[in-house]
């Protein structure tokens, strides 16, 4: 085995599951949106870029395709559970991607039913090795990470943030203070779809094959993990929940190969996330990282101001 | 095409039945607990495991099964909310939380049992005597099913209305905190109601263990509608449970002959309750529960 193919691979599954984390973490760390159905959105931009690219369009309008589809669709779903309780929103988005996995796995002749579809690399190159060929994915899929970072990170620190993580804190003093909750937190379950759509797109490029079985629900319940783990509403910590994720599972995967267990590894890998989940919820909630401050210039000044106030006193 | 209506009619019946034995803890739990536990579908599926490791494997029959399997999952529930639910809202988990833990319970259940008893499925030995009558094809595991949901539809009514518990549980599920004040035990009424939840659950699971397959998905196959079940009827609320769960048996049903009558794959069977889901939060998310007094 090429460990160095392994590493390049293992960098853009960090990748992508980290825009995954990052879009998770604009809808739960920042804003409280239960998305229980993360894979419906990842499965909408994978098969829309797969469909696109199958007509011939360039990857760029394919992969901007996805995360519009998402985008739409995930309106669409939460329209009729934002304005309740955090709880039906998550049944119902939950309940959605495993209607979508029906869909695809059912209709044949648009998505290929079992045996999926096939897709087209984005940029190929024509006679290079696959390391070139896995370092131009690793440069498109870390140019897509760069640009979701980036947004959610001058969103979180504008006063957009500070409205979305009041309506997180406290809905209804948010509300009592003007701000229309509903229509946050449909922005804001738009821009994480969108960004679930973008990584579906670079996904399915990447596998240049895609079947059902990719999108099950553990999917979401990975980025999740990651998520919770990394520290909610902590931009870069969920980043490193990513990371950190990922690399237990490939581990995983080497190791059960070595060691000789009492159970089936496959099954130990899942019981092993769910007591991880479980002992963070218990003993560490806010994960690795904290909630990350807000920076702004309003609060630069009066931090500045207090400093010179105390140092007049003193 | 020629539909047999009657039968139609018969297997919205079954599928009510089974849907009531499925949904009615998870209504319950969650009316009380205020949190809806995903790990319900495991409830179900070990009940499945149980029930063909019980009647089949050792051979013991279906109502040994069903009450050993009532008993032995009902325990797990009772401390799966004791090990794990009960503490994090003791330490301020929020709603998401407590939901984010009911997945994570689920895939240490399930993916335990998939350890246990591996994920190739396993079928009950197929001896349901199956006789017609009139139009209707009937087995020995319907009428026992049909049995069973209309048993407990009975005993729940006669336990929620005349019993200490049953009064405690609906006074717990319309105002804990009055309840608390008036001098009932909370704790106990929510562990009693985890455990019979789950027993019920596993219930379920054996029927459709034996009906379909037994495998680590057995459960999680029909959450849908029996999250369905449990919005149409009211959080919480029993009656409304029984009239929802046979509304979408019904739909169901009905709705498969129009499948087939559109060309479309039945497995969109599903898609029913989910439609049934989003319109009911769309039109009125408190479901049926006005039409019925709180339990």
């Amino acid at each position: 085995m090429d460990l160095l193919l392994y590493g390049l691979d293992l960098l853009v599954f960090i990748g992508i599951f980290g825009i995954l984390a990052i879009s998770l973490n604009l809808e739960f760390g920042f804003s409280g949106l239960a998305n229980f159905g993360k894979v419906a959105f990842f499965l909408v931009g994978a098969y829309t870029y797969a469909l696109l690219s199958q007509i011939g369009l360039p990857f760029y309008l394919c992969l901007i395709a996805g995360a519009l589809v998402a985008a739409i669709f995930g309106l669409l779903i939460s329209l009729p559970a934002l304005r309740l309780r955090a709880d039906y929103l998550a049944i119902v988005v939950l309940a959605f991607g495993e209607i979508l996995r029906l869909i695809v796995k059912s209709e044949d002749w648009l998505a290929g039913g079992d045996w999926g579809l096939s897709v087209s690399p984005a940029i190929s190159i024509t006679g290079v090795s696959p390391r070139v060929d896995l370092l131009v994915n690793i440069a498109l899929v870390f140019s897509c990470l760069l640009i979701c970072f980036v947004v959610a990170q001058l969103l979180s620190n504008s006063p957009y943030g500070r409205v979305i993580r009041a309506i997180r804190e406290d809905e209804v003093a948010a509300e009592a203070l003007g701000k229309n909750r509903a229509k946050y937190k449909a922005q804001i379950f738009m821009l994480g779809s969108a960004m679930a759509g973008l990584a579906g797109g670079l996904y399915a490029q990447y596998l240049q094959a895609i079947v059902p079985m990719l999108f099950l629900p553990i999917i979401t319940f990975t980025i999740w993990i990651m998520v919770l783990v990394g520290g909610p509403a902590n931009n870069w910590g969920v980043l490193v929940g990513a990371a950190l994720v990922e690399i237990f599972e490939r581990g995983a995967n080497i190791a059960k190969d070595y060691i000789a267990l009492p159970i089936d590894p496959s099954n130990l890998q899942y019981i092993l996330f769910g007591v991880l989940i479980l002992l963070v919820l218990f003993y560490r909630p806010q994960g690795l990282f904290k909630e990350s401050p807000i920076k702004t210039r309003a609060l630069e000044v009066v931090r500045h101001a207090r400093e010179q106030v105390k140092g007049e006193g003193g | 095409m020629d539909v047999n209506w009657a039968q139609v009619l018969f297997n919205s019946a079954i599928t009510g039945s089974l849907y009531l034995l499925g949904a009615v803890g998870l209504t319950l739990t969650y009316g009380l607990s205020s949190f809806p536990n995903f790990a319900h579908a495991e409830f179900i599926t070990l009940g499945a495991f149980l029930g063909y490791t019980i009647g089949t494997q050792l051979g013991l029959g279906l109502p040994i099964a069903l009450v050993v399997t009532f008993f032995a999952a009902g325990l797990v529930g009772l401390l799966c909310y004791r090990g794990i639910f009960q503490p994090l809202a003791k330490r301020g988990a929020t709603i998401i939380h407590l939901m984010v833990a009911s997945i994570a319970l689920s895939f240490i259940l399930r993916y335990s049992m998939g350890a246990i008893w591996s994920w190739k499925p396993y079928y009950f030995a197929s001896s349901w005597a199956a006789f017609d009558v009139g139009p209707l094809r009937v087995t020995d595991l319907w009428l026992w099913l049909i049995a069973v949901a209309v048993g407990l539809a009975i005993v729940m009514h006669l336990g929620l209305v005349k019993t200490r518990m049953g009064k405690a549980i609906r006074a717990t599920s319309s105002n804990p905190d009055l309840a608390l004040a008036a001098g009932i035990n909370i704790s106990k009424v929510i562990l009693v109601t985890w455990f019979v939840g789950a027993g019920l659950a596993a219930v379920a699971g054996i029927f459709r263990g034996a009906d379909t397959q037994v495998w680590p998905l057995t459960g999680w196959d029909i959450i849908l509608p029996i999250f369905a079940v449990t919005i149409l009827g009211g959080i919480g609320n029993f009656y409304g449970a029984i009239a929802a769960a046979f509304i979408i048996g019904l739909a169901e049903n009905f709705g498969v002959v129009g499948l087939m009558a559109l060309g479309l794959s039945t497995s969109y069977r599903l898609g029913i309750s989910f439609v049934i889901l989003i319109i009911t939060l769309i039109v009125k998310p408190q479901g049926l529960a006005m039409f019925f007094r709180r339990a």
